[in-house]
């Protein structure tokens, strides 16, 4: 695949225009790209055991050895033919971005299947080193491969790898190096002589301009139903289309093939021979802890009472560990805020006290609350329980007009809700994406969960935390149920791999921990604390008071709430835990229960945790489903918040 | 018989995934192809989809219950029989 666009023939520049070698990982879904593109280029890329963690590709520079490269993380792909979204972006990088060298990743633990996307990629004339990683898997499965035969057989390079190890790293980025500077052909596949003919009568079919090396990929791509190609060779040349696809009917119907299906066929039976070729094995598999783990994980009645008690645990160990720590952290910023605006009359002392209740609020936040949900996210998405879930969920999924594959990233949105909407990209239809994208934002993530643990857990007490997330999900459900019976079409059958468990090493936990908590740091930490001095200023030339009694009619009068909430509300639409801190502060207290009653607490916290979705997020829905979208999901939200909040206040009059 | 019909742990072999042309791709890439031998490990809840292990690479995949349903498979014993 030479990266000239063969409808217009030009000439594409360098990638990068400069001399730093440009490498990519190409490989099937959840064969460890990510893992090994993150220990050669430090933790940048999201990793995660299932499918489509990465929906995106990450570009990094490294240093290997004494050499610079640029690397490039691609989203995961079974064939070179795409059949969603984030396969797409992998293919469109393929066609347009000349890497000097891709790295291929093949799960050694699955050989065959991993083979058929190697014999793909032999069809081009892309150079390529092969990473062969989850050496470890195959280990336990008692498998043994034979990898300078395979090396052999392939005509590339192979290095045996363990990413999460970080063993054979280096190794196969210099072979992808040695690939890109003294180009390789792949061994090409042989398939039947039928198959290998009518390559060569579409080879000679083929619109002149194309190399002769990408010709034989043209025709292969053909042959084997892809639009994409079709739509350029025809775009050229009609009747050489015409003849083309002329040849591909005859020899499915000669064979009694499905027409898509002759070079898939033909490449599993190549790659089924192949593995058992090189691979043998060498002693029964171990039948794992792991295996055992899963018949209750995935027990029809045990699964989610597992699920829903380890919640439950979780949030009881963050509400007691992490309430005590929560007041420890904030105490002593509150005394010095006070001493400063005591010592600091007028808007000097204003300015300072609303930068140390910036500072310690952001602090309170963190350590106790934010640390634990991180931590637990990144333990449920590396260990592999995801694709578990949406396992056990797709059945109620489906009753709601969802994808049990929507799971997965709406279990990330109890993180964040940005991941969540991008994660939707791994969902193949577009219907499920929408729904995907629209229901998000009702999940409460890691910011409205320290509204809820600080407000309702503090002052209310577990259970009602616990009913608080109950709420959520029957009232995202109930959205789900609504929107969907909105959007004609019915979600796709799920169709998905669920890969063994994986313990992940400490190191690699702690550094997507620490990626996720740097994030909060740089984007959100600086936002509370200029947030919170602007509110500072605002009380002091009295205008947070304007905004309140413009608010008045909707705060007081709908919802029963003090007329001071009304600037929480407009400055939490930036970020949601802004609103716990500037009630705090507009309040003048940590005691909220002293000023609002039970009730007017509930209706606060139910109208924060539903109304309009954060700027981030906001931002993130227009880029994936558009404005219109986007303006329906912002208005749900609003609505869905006031009607729940306006009943919860009738409880108080 | 279907994938539906298998009692779970039964070895049996997949004779058709003769499900329209895009489904037999999909299928194929997560490994399970006319011919394979495959076991169904369990089924999921609320009518939920069914987890299949492929024996030869051993392999779990979840297949929605209506995909699974036009998979065709038969038993060993009965393809000694015919």
């Amino acid at each position: 695949m030479k990266l000239k666009d063969i409808g217009t023939l030009l000439e594409l520049p360098d990638s990068n225009g400069s001399d730093i070698p440009t490498l990519a990982f190409v490989g099937q879904p959840n064969c460890g790209k990510s893992t090994l593109f993150n220990a050669l280029a430090g933790f940048k890329a999201n990793t995660g055991n299932f499918t489509g963690t990465s929906v995106e590709f990450t570009e990094s520079l490294a240093v290997v050895g004494n050499r610079r490269v640029r690397l490039f993380d691609l989203p995961g792909t079974y064939s070179l033919n795409p059949s969603d979204e984030a396969e797409a972006v992998t293919r469109r990088w393929l066609d347009e971005r000349r890497a000097d060298a891709i790295i291929l990743v093949l799960d050694a633990s699955v050989l065959s299947r991993s083979l058929e996307l190697a014999l793909e990629m032999a069809e081009t004339d892309m150079p390529f080193a092969i990473a062969l990683n989850m050496m470890d898997d195959a280990a336990r499965k008692g498998i043994s491969i034979d990898v300078e035969l395979l090396s052999a057989r392939l005509g590339v390079p192979v290095v045996p790898t363990v990413a999460t190890r970080g063993t054979g790293v280096v190794q196969v980025v210099s072979s992808a190096l040695a690939v890109a500077s003294r180009p390789v052909q792949a061994i090409r596949p042989v398939y039947d002589r039928d198959v290998d003919m009518a390559i060569e009568s579409v080879e000679a079919l083929l619109p002149a301009g194309l190399e002769p090396s990408e010709r034989r990929f043209f025709a292969v791509r053909v042959l084997e139903g892809d639009a994409d190609v079709e739509a350029r060779v025809g775009s050229l040349n009609r009747e050489a289309l015409q003849a083309a696809l002329c040849i591909r009917h005859e020899l499915a119907v000669e064979h009694g093939w499905p027409e898509d299906g002759v070079f898939a066929s033909h490449r599993h039976a190549i790659a089924v021979n192949l593995s058992e070729a090189v691979s043998k094995v060498v002693r029964k598999p171990v039948r794992s802890k792991r295996d055992r783990f899963d018949s209750v994980a995935m027990h029809p009645v045990f699964g989610p009472l597992a699920a829903f008690a380890a919640l439950a645990g979780f949030f009881a160990m963050s509400f007691f560990v992490g309430g005590a720590l929560s007041g420890l952290v904030a105490a002593p910023f509150e005394h010095l805020g006070e001493a400063l605006a005591g010592r600091f009359p007028g808007v000097v002392g204003a300015v300072f006290k609303g930068l140390v209740d910036g500072l310690g609020g952001g602090l309170a936040i963190v350590l106790p609350y934010l640390l634990p949900l991180l931590f637990l996210m990144a333990l449920l998405e590396d260990v592999g329980y995801l694709p578990r879930a949406a396992f056990l969920m797709d059945g109620l999924l489906h009753r709601i007009g969802l994808h049990g594959k929507s799971a997965v990233p709406l279990i990330m949105g109890y993180g964040c809700n940005v991941p969540a909407i991008v994660g939707a990209r791994a969902l193949e239809s577009r219907r499920d994406r929408l729904l995907t994208v629209l229901i998000s934002p009702f999940i409460a993530c890691s910011a409205r969960t320290v509204v809820i643990l600080a407000l309702v857990g503090a002052f209310f007490g577990l259970k009602w935390v616990i009913a608080f997330y109950l709420l959520n999900i029957l009232v995202a459900a109930g959205v789900g149920r609504l929107i969907s019976s909105f959007v004609p079409g019915t979600p796709f059958g799920l169709l998905m791999d669920i890969p063994p468990y994986r313990i992940p090493p400490f190191r690699s936990v702690a550094a997507k921990v620490w990626f996720r908590t740097r994030s909060f740091l740089l984007s959100a930490w600086p936002a509370l604390i200029v947030a919170s001095v602007l509110m500072a200023l605002l009380e002091f030339a009295g205008i947070d008071g304007m905004i309140n009694s413009f608010l008045q009619p909707f705060t007081v009068t709908l919802l029963g709430l003090p007329a001071a909430v009304g600037v929480t509300l407009v400055f939490g639409i930036f970020r949601k835990e802004l609103t716990l801190l500037m009630l705090f502060q507009a309040l003048g207290t940590t005691d909220v229960s002293s000023v609002m009653s039970p009730v007017q607490i509930m209706t606060f916290v139910v109208f924060v945790l539903f109304y309009i979705p954060c700027v981030a997020t906001v931002i993130t829905q227009v880029r994936e489903i558009g404005w219109k979208w986007t303006g329906i999901s912002v208005l749900l939200s609003a609505s869905v918040a006031t009607v729940l909040a306006f009943l919860v206040s009738l409880a108080g009059r | 018989m279907t994938l539906l019909d298998v009692s779970e742990s039964l070895p049996v072999k997949v004779v058709c995934v003769g499900c329209g042309l895009g489904m037999s791709r999909n299928l194929a890439s997560l490994g399970i192809h006319a011919g394979d031998i495959v076991s169904v490990v369990r089924r999921a809840p609320f009518s939920g989809p069914i987890l299949v292990r492929v024996e030869s690479t051993g392999a779990n995949i979840a297949v929605g219950r209506e995909m699974a349903g036009r998979i065709t498979v038969e038993t060993e014993r009965h393809r000694d029989a015919s």
